[in-house]
């Protein structure tokens, strides 16, 4: 499904490496704990510099999510409908990705997701699809 | 009552002038000649020369499209033949116009501050609304498929159907009594353009759960108005509308990280803090103009200011209770959802013309079945609910 490829930036090198193996990794805060999301040289709870990398389990909710009937650019009309979500991990962060899944209106928020991940060229790109405990 | 320091500035400075220009489909018309037109009208709709302007503060400009050179204050400046002692642009859309024309105002260091929007954004094609030809991805977000403010708003507004009851059900209400407000204005793009519950019910979603009625308008055009002193305002040749408060905020947090989206959000400190300076309460409001880039933005907007608790917006906005001949009048020339989008400016210049008096066929009042305005609330937001002004204005 995937027409973009990931644009890795200074800050967001290390997160795009790590899903080459697959691993969902985040900055963790030495001082107070907070895991962040966007990546950033400091903690914004607490303004260490001291951090260490997690590694998601890549288990969370839905926190919202969007159904796009239209495509805003060419490349995703072929992908229509496809859900835009906002995924709350366990360990904290709300990331942006795409739920999949062949019937959106079974979606709802606060409904459990895990990872998948979806190969495109080099990258790993992470994905989340519903599923019961 | 953190804000009652606020209170000296309570009626002190006014809104004197108004500039509209041509607006809706206007094809053939660079954004800087909107900016030129807009400036010039406001100018002289307060009795004024472009001397007396020393402080000029445009809105956000997105890139310019084609070969158009960009809009930068500058070159609006050089074009109005003005030149400002504080000149300034917004990027990114903090709503700070208001509050930092008043602060300048305070401090002495402007007399007349000119503030403008102008854009082609219609005939040019921009892109935030309509399906479109979008510019090749920037960053992560276009990897999934999230292409701006239409998909964002409505992450905001699914979380809120989920913690509080909202929906269609409630954003139709709002849609259809904008339209019969739009209905009484000519210059508004949906003017003669009726929309019924089931018009609505039956368009299709844009993104889910957002339809096109839910979103505000693309226009060409420009708005702009003029702020200085209550003193000097009332030499001028405008009746006098005062700011009889004024309060910001920035949550900041961007959508996807953000869990104020469904409340309190920027509106609840910003409204406290006007509130606080113009010392009155939501009893006092006559009419809203309130900032509606979507549907639910007017909803979530309205429920932060406490005019009634999370969920109960569908009673609120029922039977026309916002409509013209309603008992609290909302978004009275259409709105940036029917009439045209001038980012704030929109909803802020029709409280002025309302206060005014000069308000035409939508004028509040006994013809319309309204009171005749007094006192107005005005909100204006911008990024994904990440900054919000709240601007109480009133007749003097
Ligand atoms: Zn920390």
């Amino acid at each position: 499904m995937n027409t973009f490829l990931p644009t890795p930036t200074a800050d967001t090198k290390f997160f795009w490496e790590a899903t080459q193996n697959k691993e969902l990794k985040f900055q963790k805060c030495r001082n107070c704990g907070h895991v962040r999301w966007p990546a950033s040289i400091a903690c914004p709870e607490c303004h260490s510099f001291d951090f260490e990398y997690v590694i998601s389990k890549g288990i969370g909710k839905i926190y919202s999510f969007v159904v796009y009937n239209v495509a805003f650019h060419e490349a995703f009309k072929q992908n229509l409908p496809y859900v835009v979500a906002i995924i709350e991990l366990e360990e904290g962060p709300h990331i942006l990705s795409n739920v999949i899944t062949n019937n959106p209106a079974e979606l709802r928020c606060e409904m459990p997701v895990k990872i998948i991940w979806e190969s495109y060229e080099n990258y790993n790109i992470p994905k989340f699809k519903p599923f019961e405990n | 009552m953190k804000y009652t320091h606020l209170k000296k500035l309570r009626d002190k400075y006014a809104i004197v002038g108004v500039g509209y220009t041509p607006q809706g489909k206007v094809p053939g018309r660079s954004a800087l000649s909107f900016y030129v037109e807009a400036g010039i009208n406001a100018i002289k709709d307060a009795g004024l020369k472009k001397e007396d302007i020393d402080g000029l503060i445009c809105y956000r400009q997105f890139p310019a499209i084609s070969n158009e050179p960009e809009a930068t204050p500058y070159l609006v400046a050089q074009l109005l033949g003005i030149e400002p002692t504080v000149l300034s642009q917004e990027s990114y859309c903090p709503r700070h116009h208001f509050v930092q024309a008043v602060s300048l105002l305070e401090a002495g260091f402007c007399n007349y501050v000119l503030i403008i929007y102008a854009d082609n954004a219609l005939s040019g094609r921009r892109m935030f609304i309509e399906e479109a030809t979008h510019p090749e991805p920037k960053n992560d977000n276009y990897m999934y498929g999230e292409f701006g403010f239409v998909g964002d708003y409505a992450l905001a507004a699914r979380r809120a159907m989920f913690e509080f009851e909202t929906g269609p059900n409630t954003w139709k209400e709002i849609a259809v009594s904008q339209r019969k407000w739009a209905n009484l204005n000519p210059n508004a793009t949906m003017y003669n353009k009726p929309l019924t519950y089931e018009d609505y019910l039956n368009s299709e979603y844009l993104i889910e759960p957002f339809r096109k009625l839910d979103a505000s308008l693309i226009s060409d055009g420009g708005r702009a108005c003029i702020v200085t002193s209550v003193e000097r305002a009332k030499d001028l040749k405008n009746p006098v509308v005062s700011i009889m408060g004024i309060g910001e905020a920035n949550p900041s947090i961007d959508i996807h990280q953000a869990t104020y989206i469904t409340g309190p959000t920027g509106a609840k400190k910003a409204s406290q803090m006007a509130f606080e300076m113009a010392d009155i309460t939501l009893n006092d409001i006559d009419a809203c103009e309130i900032y509606d880039c979507f549907t639910y933005t007017v909803e979530i907007t309205m429920q932060d200011y406490g005019f009634f608790k999370p969920g109960e917006g569908k009673d609120f906005f029922k039977d026309g209770f916002t409509a013209p001949g309603g008992k609290l009048p909302v978004n009275t020339s259409g709105g940036l959802l029917s009439e045209a989008y001038f980012m704030g400016l929109t909803p802020i210049t029709e409280a002025v013309m309302q206060l005014m008096g000069r308000a035409e066929k939508r004028q509040l009042g006994v013809a319309i079945g309204n009171k005749k305005p007094e006192i107005i609330l005005c909100s204006d937001n911008g990024g994904v609910l990440q900054t919000h002004a709240t601007i109480i204005l009133r007749r003097l």
